[in-house]
């Protein structure tokens, strides 16, 4: 499983998304507003997710305001942080 | 602080206003009569003032309405003009009050709390602090008073564009003494604030006052109705084990505030996204905040009708 994939699943079974499979969901879309559609209250949530299920730890905006950005750039930036130890 | 280019998850989507309703001069008469006559001078203003306003100026008077008439059900007409006026006067004098504590120092007002210890008990269990609060009193006398807990502090603030009500550190000319954080940012200052609380610093957030969607409240009873509150601070405390504190600052004499500390809530753990998962601790504030305003009503300044529930947007 990719590493997207693996981030789509999480977010549809932790987010409980409704109606949605990790199959509706496109990689590029904007994850807050348009797109997935998420709030600031799952900002926090993808926060808890991210230490949950990789032990990454976001440290800052300008980092979150990158790999918010949609599921491809999440991705991106947790492979980014594993590979960097 | 921030760049504009960030998500915004949160737009202008409220029903209330920040906004001083009074106009630019007005204050600066203000600022120059609390300079120049003192405190007392601007407190015998405001109450001619106040007497003006619930007199002659009908839409002011009815912005304290909703709330008047359900902490004081059946007054008749007589008497609702005179608790209009109550809380006129008293959120002038919080106002005056404020103003004089900016202009002329700190010396010219006191400020208590009495559970200090216990909001450093708090602070001390490393996990951060979140007080929740209401517009009750002054919240600024409230933030000042802090300090004392020796944590930077942080509070989640909008402020209106062209607002031109001056806060107590702006009429100083020094620095706040707590952070804002601005809920019309990026991810509604969501993330600013968990990060304040793995720092294991103090948030403070207004509770009875919703801002954003719908998704990120829930409705509770207060006074006999419904009203819409915000449940970010349970949400907050909930992934972080922050405790969260309720307070109410409060004008307890002339040139005297006080802290009540009201409740300590521990929010379980993992609770997730869903709003109706935090209902129980909204409602432990509501019944703080109903119980501050059984015991002080002219201390509660939501000017706006809280228990009108059309959908936000």
């Amino acid at each position: 499983m990719t590493t997207v994939e693996k981030v789509k699943k999480i977010l549809v079974e932790d987010l409980h998304l409704e109606g949605l499979t990790p199959g509706d969901i496109d990689e590029n879309a904007p994850l807050f507003g348009e797109g997935l559609g998420l709030d600031s209250l799952d900002a926090v949530e993808l926060v808890v997710i991210m230490q949950k299920h990789f032990g990454i730890d976001i440290q800052n905006m300008d980092e979150a305001k990158t790999a918010f950005q949609s599921i491809h750039a999440l991705a991106s930036y947790i492979e980014a942080r594993l590979s960097n130890g | 602080m921030r760049s504009t280019d960030a998500p915004r998850t949160r737009r202008e989507n409220k029903a209330w206003s920040a906004r001083s309703i009074g106009s630019r001069w007005q204050h600066r008469f203000f600022y120059a009569l609390i300079r120049f006559a003192g405190r007392r001078a601007a407190y015998v203003m405001v109450d001619f003032i106040a007497l003006y306003y619930v007199l002659f100026r009908p839409s002011v008077r009815v912005r304290s309405l909703p709330y008047l008439s359900r902490r004081f059900p059946g007054r008749t007409a007589l008497l609702r003009l005179w608790d209009g006026y109550r809380i006129t006067v008293e959120i002038g004098r919080v106002l005056v009050d404020r103003a004089a504590m900016g202009i002329l120092g700190p010396g010219q007002l006191t400020v208590r709390y009495g559970k200090r210890e216990e909001l450093l008990e708090r602070v001390r269990e490393g996990r951060g602090l979140i007080l929740v609060t209401a517009h009750a009193g002054c919240w600024q006398f409230a933030m000042e008073s802090l300090r004392l807990l020796d944590t930077p502090t942080s509070l989640l603030l909008h402020r209106e564009d062209g607002d031109v009500d001056l806060h107590i550190f702006e009429h100083r000319g020094d620095e706040a003494a707590f952070r804002i954080i601005d809920p019309a940012g990026p991810f509604g200052g969501a993330l600013e604030m968990l990060q304040v609380l793995k720092h294991g610093e103090v948030l403070c957030i207004m509770a009875d006052r919703a801002m954003g969607g719908d998704r990120s409240t829930v409705v509770v009873e207060f006074l006999g109705g419904r009203v819409r509150v915000p449940v970010s601070p349970y949400q907050l405390a909930s992934a972080t084990g922050a405790p969260v504190v309720v307070i109410f600052p409060y004008k307890s004499g002339p040139g005297n505030y006080s802290l009540q500390v009201a409740k300590v809530l521990r929010v379980q753990g993992g609770l997730g996204r869903t709003p109706e998962a935090y209902r129980p601790y909204a409602e432990e504030f509501i019944r703080a905040l109903e119980g501050f305003v059984e015991e002080r009503p002219y201390q509660f300044f939501n000017f706006f009708d809280m228990w009108n529930l059309e959908p936000m947007r």
